[in-house]
């Protein structure tokens, strides 16, 4: 793979994360708008506000300079993660699915890049001196104890199928090989788990307005509550992304910008579901969620056992 | 070449005897302690260096016992024991110069009882890993366990620690008796009298065919004798009671050095001494299996842990079945797969030396909290990161290395057993049960790496951050220089390790090839690739299954961050420092702290149950109900002696003496009367018998 190729798919999966997710956060609220019997706010609403965070005062409650450096790590890390994940770029030439940094790191990589951002936000939350960010930090570490589990499982599935841990490979194994039992039910359960990555009600319980005023973002303001509110909008998309090429690599042309759209296609149907069951639920509590991911972290073992038997 | 060895040696003993010889002086006690380990662990780097580069080194026969016993002190170092030698070397470093200061807050006890003993475990501990003799070896373990004990009872008016320290000793030499009966066994099948190493590889590749339960038998008494050591679950119930109680400096010493000696022993049993066959891998799963027991049990429970060292030590028991698990699926796989084998191996060893750097600067810092603030509960302090923000950084660094977070070292340890044991859901010609249970496994590890990663934020996050708790307003400036450098220094080695892995994973591969039977151990390129400084993983399938490049990576996350920080710039955005906001109300930070215990409740809650009187927290058991036991009547009657032997004996006495007593009138006349008859009863006597 060339440098050119790296460097180009590296920018363009970068722009889908980072610059294109407020759109997409934009079209979900849209949608939360319609089904709430309202006008809404206009599509591009949460470039407007993350303009307006970022020349905001940055007001600061701990000297820490934890504080500065955590809301950074969080956003880059996801944008790590995006540069993990293959965003439609096949190309004929090279004959795979390699995302741009796919030879320089794996899936158990991009795993570890979202433990990375919740480590981010938890050292926010905790540096920022507030008890109500403290009970924010122990709820999410709780939640990405027991939601990182189904996405691991989800994803191994298809390493072990793929027999490989490269997620180029793994989208190329699926896409040659069709459908798999094990994979579907793979599927089924990382989009379980998919409302509780992306921080959506019924699981937004660390920032949890109503109750903990934000939990870790509590002490936030202007640019730092930016890259926070950011890396949230750009996780949506990134997650989104290895939903819809790892467990429905289809349809593919075999053209890029042709496959480029069509996942972003599926990408925004996905964005637009998660933002239906958003707006339909109300919030759980978080002992209830915990028991929930724990559960659905033993069930998807199932996966696991189809495609050890080959399935 | 082997001069270095013994120079390292006696620079240590002759060091401990001229420590003891001014302990009275204690500054000058700490600086020449620092001298002679100094000096020492240049000889060990030196000779672990040569080893790399040249070749192994060997002695024989320097002290034969050969008329006695048939055994004679015989060194040989090679790659595994340079790895050793390594970790040793740098910890006995860091430890000593971190002592200095340090073991000076105890004031009530004397130095005499902290430096000798120290210099001799680290002397016991380099004889250790340097042996191939059984009944040396096991001499310098004994000595390692004597040494580690006097330190763990450091404080000796200190209730906790006695107690801990006996259990240690108790437990420890129940498994030293382990290895000497095994020993004993093998060496009772020897053809000519002997205890070497290679000696027992021929019994037990004769046995093996002969008789397999014997060399069951055989090894389950090394593995029981070495795992407790580097305490495995069940058997290593000792260590979360004695590492917290010993001197922090000392604790990091346990953690990082001393249960490796277990690793060691598990590793050379079953790489050199035990012939490749199907009871390798019998025990390789077992050990797999208790490995990852380990992970789960000790992570969890550490989980629920107040105490900052207790919970560092039960996170040691969690971090070795780490290193079993790689161990094990190695020894699992070797007949199989000697890549994959070899990879789970190298992952179990790299994580053992990153286990090192990162623990022992873990128990550091918790020293350093100590130090400053004079305990070790997690829910009396806060907010330290202010006043010490040397030490909060190198915490910071070193939890985020043992959670396994990229770009450190714990991720590129941690990578490997995952992969390897994931992998193997893959490999062709293993049963279908043991693939099956190497993924579960492997996705054990996994999940438990989350909770790691939980467990030190809840230390960072009580201890380092949040408002300033648990300090007097006069005590408030950082540690000393003498208790910074050492953090500083094993902190560096985990990034460095963490972003050049391909150093340290050579390193270990040479030591694994050299322990395993020549040719068994693929060659470097072949498993790990050639792109410096990447690693790319092939499992001898084909394909490259795995890649982590950390420079690249890290070029990629800096140019990000710059780019990102460069937004975040753009508004030109003023900067301010306000109160704490608790909602519009006014609120003490005294009032509002969120504690150390309070962290993650609805999930500790989960793992926490009552059973049979038993109360499980984190899925370990904290508390006992008393042991009952019974026996018959009749033997308890017996066992009684008092009841029907000596109290009726003695009132027996007591009655015959009373009334001997009753002769002792006190009157003169009587005695006179006694004495009269006394002399008509002689001469009677003496009258009957004219003979007399």
């Amino acid at each position: 793979m060339s440098v050119g190729w790296i460097i180009g798919v590296s920018i363009l999966n970068l722009f889908f994360a980072l610059v294109l997710s407020p759109l997409l956060e934009g079209s979900a609220r849209k949608l939360r708008a319609m089904v709430h019997s309202r006008i809404g706010p206009p599509i591009i609403q949460p470039y407007y506000d993350l303009a307006k965070l970022l020349g905001k005062e940055d007001l600061r409650s701990s000297p820490n300079p934890l504080i500065r450096i955590a809301p950074l790590s969080c956003l880059v890390s996801v944008g790590i993660a995006a540069l993990l994940v293959p965003m439609g770029t096949f190309t004929v030439s090279t004959g795979t699915f390699e995302p741009p940094l796919g030879t320089y790191g794996d899936t158990i990589l991009f795993i570890y890049c979202f433990a990375l951002t919740a480590v981010g936000t938890i050292l926010t939350g905790a540096a920022s001196e507030n008890p109500f960010a403290f009970v924010g930090a122990s709820r999410e570490m709780m939640m990405h104890l027991t939601v990182e589990p189904v996405l691991a499982i989800a994803l191994i599935t298809a390493a072990i199928n793929a027999g490989s841990f490269r997620m180029g490979d793994m989208v190329f194994w699926y896409h040659a090989h069709g459908p798999a039992p094990s994979m579907i039910l793979a599927a089924l359960f990382l989009f379980l788990a998919l409302q509780a990555q992306v921080g959506k009600l019924p699981f937004d319980i660390p920032e949890a307005e109503q109750e903990i005023m934000g939990g870790t973002f509590i002490e936030q303001s202007g640019p730092t509550y930016a890259l926070l509110r950011w890396s949230m909008m750009a996780k949506q998309i990134v997650f989104c992304s290895v939903f819809c090429q790892v467990f429905i690599p289809w349809p593919m042309m075999g053209h890029i910008a042709l496959d480029v759209l069509i996942h972003l296609g599926k990408v925004f149907v996905l964005v637009l579901i998660l933002a239906i069951i958003d707006v339909v639920n109300p919030r759980l509590r978080i002992d209830q969620s915990i028991r929930y991911y724990l559960c659905l972290g033993f069930v998807s073992l199932s996966a696991i056992v189809l495609a050890l038997a080959g399935l | 070449m082997i001069n270095f060895l013994y120079a390292a040696f006696m620079l240590l003993v002759v060091g401990a005897i001229i420590v003891a010889a001014i302990s009275r002086h204690k500054e000058a006690c700490g600086w020449s302690a620092l001298g002679f380990v100094s000096a020492a662990a240049a000889c060990l780097l030196y000779l672990a260096a040569y080893v790399f580069l040249v070749g192994k080194i060997r002695a024989e026969g320097l002290l034969s016992l050969h008329p006695v016993i048939g055994t004679s002190l015989s060194i040989e170092i090679d790659p595994l024991s340079a790895l050793f030698l390594i970790i040793i070397s740098i910890i006995s470093f860091c430890v000593t110069l971190y002592s200095i200061t340090y073991i000076r807050h105890y004031e009530k006890e004397s130095l005499l009882r902290y430096y000798p003993w120290l210099l001799l475990f680290f002397a016991s501990i380099v004889g250790v890993v340097c042996m191939t003799d059984m009944i040396f070896f096991i001499i310098f373990w004994e000595i390692m366990t004597l040494t580690s004990w006097a330190l763990v009872v450091y404080e000796r008016e200190n209730k906790e620690s006695l107690k801990a320290g006996l259990i240690y000793f108790i437990v420890t030499h129940l498994a030293t008796g382990c290895l000497i009966l095994a020993a004993v066994i093998l060496y009772s099948y020897t053809p000519g009298p002997s205890f070497r190493f290679e000696d027992f590889r021929a019994v037990l590749k004769t046995q093996q065919i002969m008789n397999p339960a014997l060399v069951h038998g055989i090894l389950a008494l090394f593995f029981i004798g070495f795992v407790t050591k580097a305490s495995t679950l069940p058997f290593g119930f000792w260590l979360p009671l004695a590492h917290p109680v010993a001197p922090s400096s000392f604790s990091a010493v346990l953690s990082g050095v001393m249960i490796k000696a277990g690793i060691y022993g598990i590793v050379r049993l079953f790489c050199t001494i035990l012939p490749i066959s199907g009871s390798s891998q019998t025990w390789g799963v077992i050990i797999a299996l208790f490995g990852t027991f380990s992970i789960f049990i000790g992570t969890m429970s550490a989980l629920t842990q107040d105490d900052s060292k207790r919970l560092m030590a039960f996170h040691s028991i969690g971090q070795v079945g780490y290193m079993f698990l790689g161990i094990g699926a190695g020894f699992y796989f070797l007949p199989v797969n000697s890549a994959l084998a070899a990879i789970a191996l190298v992952g179990g060893l790299f994580h053992m030396i990153n286990h090192s750097w990162f623990k022992s600067c873990l128990f550091l810092n918790a020293g350093s909290v100590i130090y400053k603030t004079g305990t070790r509960d997690l829910n009396q302090i806060g907010g330290l990161f202010r006043l010490m923000p040397w030490t909060g950084i190198t915490a910071l660094i070193a939890s985020l290395s043992i959670s396994g977070i990229p770009p450190f070292n714990g991720f590129a340890s941690k990578l490997l057993i995952f992969e390897s044991s994931i992998i193997a859901g893959k490999q062709v010609g293993a049963t279908i049960l043991a693939r099956g249970l190497f993924v579960i496994l492997g996705l054990a590890a996994i999940f438990i790496s989350a909770v790691t990663l939980a467990s030190f934020l809840k230390f960072i996050n009580s201890a380092f951050l949040g408002k300033l708790r648990g300090v007097e307003e006069t005590s408030r400036s950082d540690v000393p220089r003498s208790m910074q450098i050492p953090q500083g220094i094993l902190a560096l080695l985990c990034v460095l390790f963490g972003v050049v892995p391909l150093l340290p994973i050579t390193m270990v591969h040479k030591a694994i090839s050299g322990a395993l039977p020549v040719g068994l151990c693929p060659a470097f390129a072949s498993l790990f690739g050639n792109v410096w400084p990447g690693i790319s993983l092939n499992f001898g399938m084909g394909r490259v299954s795995g890649v982590w490049d950390p420079l690249w990576m890290i070029m990629a996350f800096l140019i990000l961050v710059g780019v990102v920080s460069f937004v975040a710039r753009a508004g030109g955005a003023k900067v301010r420092e306000v109160e704490t906001w608790y909602g519009g109300l006014q609120h003490l930070p005294a009032d509002t702290a969120y504690r150390g215990h309070s962290f993650y409740r609805p999930f500790k809650q989960i793992f926490t149950f009552h059973f049979k009187g038993i109360e499980f927290r984190g899925l370990y058991p904290t508390t006992f109900p008393r042991p009952r036991i019974s026996m018959p009547q009749g033997v308890r009657t017996f066992l009684s002696l008092d009841q029907w032997f000596y109290y009726p004996l003695g009132h027996l006495f007591m009655r015959l003496t009373r009334g001997l007593a009753r002769s002792h009138t006190g009157h003169p006349q009587m005695y006179l009367l006694w004495i009269a008859v006394g002399v008509i009863l002689v001469i009677t006597i003496l009258l009957y018998f004219p003979g007399g």
